[in-house]
């Protein structure tokens, strides 16, 4: 059996116009391309106007990556693109779980993660908030139980540079 | 002020004077607002998709003379919106600015499947470099104005502004106070700051000097940035042989000594020849489409490549280069030209070596030309295209459709004018050529056009001599009549064991078609009234339409099989 291994984890912020269509234009961008995204976020800035979208995509060739940013920065509202780096920046993102949970383990989690319960059902049955890095809410997931998780939402990354 | 006298008063601020399209009921309004006033002249084409090629041929044509024009042309919602997509698009692929204007059912019934509404935003926005729907009367102005300044800056493109008819109705006091050439549109990203990179700029110098096989490769941006003159002598002072790419011909004269002609699948020997043996390219406003590298693996190795090229996304996306000059063609040039640091070398070696590539193919050519008949007893297309050039000096404005006849028009067309050669490149459009002939005849009254197709294209938009009809256009209409679609009838031939599938067509009697218009017409089947009529159709005071039978077995060598590199050239067939 061959195995290829995973390409590396890569991310782009881009500061952009908030005009209508812009998200689209990127999401389309990303298609016609066939680039390899992971995930995508974008939310309002402190600047009135202006948007920040955080993209992340799994890409060996620096190449490719390169390719991406000329391609986003050519649209007509993006303002600027670059590649983040890894280690100089945070990377977090927030994670909603519904999973079954006896009191053991909900004590052994809390003692071991920091996360909101937001809702509890029929005593077993939790929906919590946890926020950290991916590396975290991997590690939450995997204690809390695959076989006990009935749902996940994860909102993609956001991140900022040191 | 009413959104329709708005969107009018934009245009007529950004120096339009033609107006290409065909109305519908979400377009009415701008229509209507049209009939009173004198400033644009409003044609009418006979299909939404001839509007938008009459447009491109506006800005095509218009980009080296004083007074450079954005063609305009307008459309009704859903189908009418739907039929310029392909010129749109073909625009796109040529860096061709246009800006096209749609009418858009009511903002109210946006998103219902209302009569006649398609998502023309998000239809158009991957094919063009911007689109827009201002949702207010208020955001009409400025919408066209910062339009027009995105479709003509920095590399061209289209724009697609789609206005809800209920928007072109309401009223506003605030009407903007625009002067084009103060006013930049506020667009933090859309940076167009291209300045020469002094560094970059030496290295390439020192790359040339130490050169010896360069050639240049001079681009459709050699066209547009008008600086064929300075490549010319930038080329004759260094002593660089020159290849262009298909919209690169016309930059300088095609038979000029540093001239190679043009290069690519269906390129000159010579051109080819020396590309694949240069030890430097120097690319000039081009982006290194599929024909003209070939396969990527074997392209230019050992070559070196320095890449001028005013839109940043293009450097190595195709073929990796030592040095990247993100400017303005014209720029470059005039820093080359003066840069002290740039010797004149002869380059004798390379130039004895050049001239033999030139006459590889050179006796077998002529005998062909010369002959002028084909293995069916039928005119070729060289042989025609030959003497239209010698007819006209090679000074005459050429638009070609996309074919056989499109190639062989770029190989034996002697350009002598700046800028006269038109046709559909990268999207390969067939049915460009007559509307297209129609905006550059527009553009530039005062000059002879000639409308070249193959049978093929002609009848994909052959509804446009109705537009040449009503205003009386003066386009000398070629038609080279083989019965076929020459150039997939070519790849047949080579590459699939003479199976002509779907490429043999029965045709009209073209006569009665021109009759039927009103156009003055003669067929020619020999070789003998080959001549007499391009003169008589060229001294012809308005349009006339020259027939020619041609010879449906003619090939255009060499050729590059697609996929394949230039070490498989095919340069004679047995």
């Amino acid at each position: 059996m061959t195995t290829t291994a995973p390409m590396k984890r890569r991310a782009i912020l881009a500061f952009m116009l908030d005009r209508p269509g812009v998200l689209n234009k990127i999401a389309m961008l990303i298609r016609r391309k066939m680039y390899n995204v992971e995930t995508l976020t974008v939310c309002k800035t402190n600047q009135p106007g202006t948007s920040r979208m955080t993209i992340t995509l799994r890409e060996d060739s620096d190449e490719k990556m390169l390719q991406v940013i000329k391609q986003i920065e050519k649209s007509t509202e993006v303002i600027s693109a670059r590649e983040l780096d890894m280690n100089e920046s945070f990377w977090r993102e927030v994670a909603i779980v519904k999973f079954e949970a006896d009191e053991d383990r909900m004590e052994s989690l809390k003692r071991a993660y920091r996360f909101e319960i937001l809702d509890r059902r029929d005593h077993e049955l939790y929906i919590v908030q946890v926020a950290g890095t991916s590396q975290f809410i991997d590690d939450f997931l995997q204690d809390a139980g695959t076989d006990r998780i009935v749902e996940v939402a994860r909102s993609g990354f956001t991140a900022m540079e040191k | 002020m009413k959104g329709t006298e708005l969107v009018l008063k934009a245009l007529i601020d950004n120096g339009v004077k033609f107006i290409f399209g065909y109305t519908g009921g979400a377009i009415m309004p701008i229509f209507d607002e049209m009939e009173k006033q004198k400033a644009l002249s409003f044609i009418m084409s006979r299909h939404e998709q001839g509007a938008v090629f009459m447009a491109q041929g506006i800005s095509r044509a218009s980009l080296s003379t004083s007074n450079p024009r954005t063609g305009v042309c307008m459309a009704t919602s859903g189908p009418g919106a739907m039929n310029l997509v392909t010129g749109i698009a073909d625009a796109n692929m040529d860096s061709v600015p246009v800006l096209a204007i749609t009418g858009q059912v009511p903002t109210g019934v946006i998103a219902t499947d209302a009569f006649q509404e398609s998502d023309v935003v998000g239809v158009m926005m991957p094919l063009t470099k911007q689109t827009y729907m201002p949702l207010t009367v208020d955001e009409i102005e400025t919408t066209i104005h910062e339009a027009m300044y995105v479709a003509s800056t920095g590399r061209g493109g289209p724009v697609v502004v789609d206005i809800p008819k209920d928007v072109q109705l309401q009223e506003t006091q605030s009407v903007c106070e625009f002067d084009p050439r103060s006013c930049e549109p506020q667009l933090p990203g859309f940076f167009y700051s291209p300045s020469v990179d002094r560094e970059a700029l030496k290295l390439a110098v020192d790359m040339i000097n130490r050169s010896e096989r360069p050639i240049i490769l001079s681009g459709h941006g050699v066209i547009t940035s008008n600086s064929g003159q300075k490549l010319q002598a930038f080329a004759e002072k260094a002593h660089i042989p020159v290849a262009f790419t298909l919209h690169g011909l016309s930059a300088l004269p095609v038979d000029h000594p540093v001239s190679l002609g043009m290069v690519g699948m269906h390129g000159t020997v010579e051109a080819n020849r020396a590309l694949m043996n240069a030890d430097l390219i120097i690319s000039l406003g081009m982006r290194f489409d599929d024909r003209v590298t070939g396969n990527l693996n074997d392209f230019a190795r050992g070559a070196k490549v320095i890449h001028v090229e005013i839109d940043p996304s293009e450097i190595d996306k195709n073929v990796k280069t030592s040095v990247f000059l993100n400017a303005d063609v014209a720029q470059v040039l005039n820093l080359l030209d003066r840069d002290p640091a740039l010797v004149s070398k002869p380059r004798s070696r390379w130039f004895a070596q050049v001239d033999a590539y030139r006459l590889e193919i050179a006796d077998q050519i002529k005998k062909e030309i010369d002959v002028g008949i084909g293995k069916e007893g039928q005119l070729l297309v060289k042989t025609i295209v030959s003497r239209l050039s010698d007819l006209t000096g090679g000074k005459d404005l050429i638009v070609g459709d996309v074919g056989q006849h499109q190639m062989i028009l770029a190989r034996y067309y002697n350009f002598q004018t700046v800028n006269s050669w038109f046709t559909s490149g990268g999207a390969g459009t067939m049915g460009c050529s007559l509307p297209m002939a129609i905006g550059v005849k527009l553009a530039r009254p005062d000059e002879r056009v000639w409308s070249v197709s193959g049978d093929g294209g002609f009848q994909m938009n052959i509804q446009e001599l109705g537009t040449i009809m009503e205003h009386e256009i003066d386009v000398k209409i070629i038609l080279m009549n083989n019965g076929y679609l020459g150039m997939v009838r070519q790849w047949q031939t080579l590459f699939y064991d003479g199976r002509y599938a779907g490429t043999p067509m029965k045709n009209p009697d073209y006569s009665a078609i021109a009759g039927a218009y009103g156009i003055p017409y003669l067929k020619v089947s020999s070789l003998e009234q080959v001549d007499d009529a391009i003169q008589t159709a060229a001294d012809h005071k308005g349009p006339f339409m020259l027939e020619f039978l041609c010879d449906p077995s003619e090939i255009i060598l060499p050729m590059v099989p697609a996929g394949g590199g230039y070490k498989e050239m095919i340069v004679s067939v047995d």
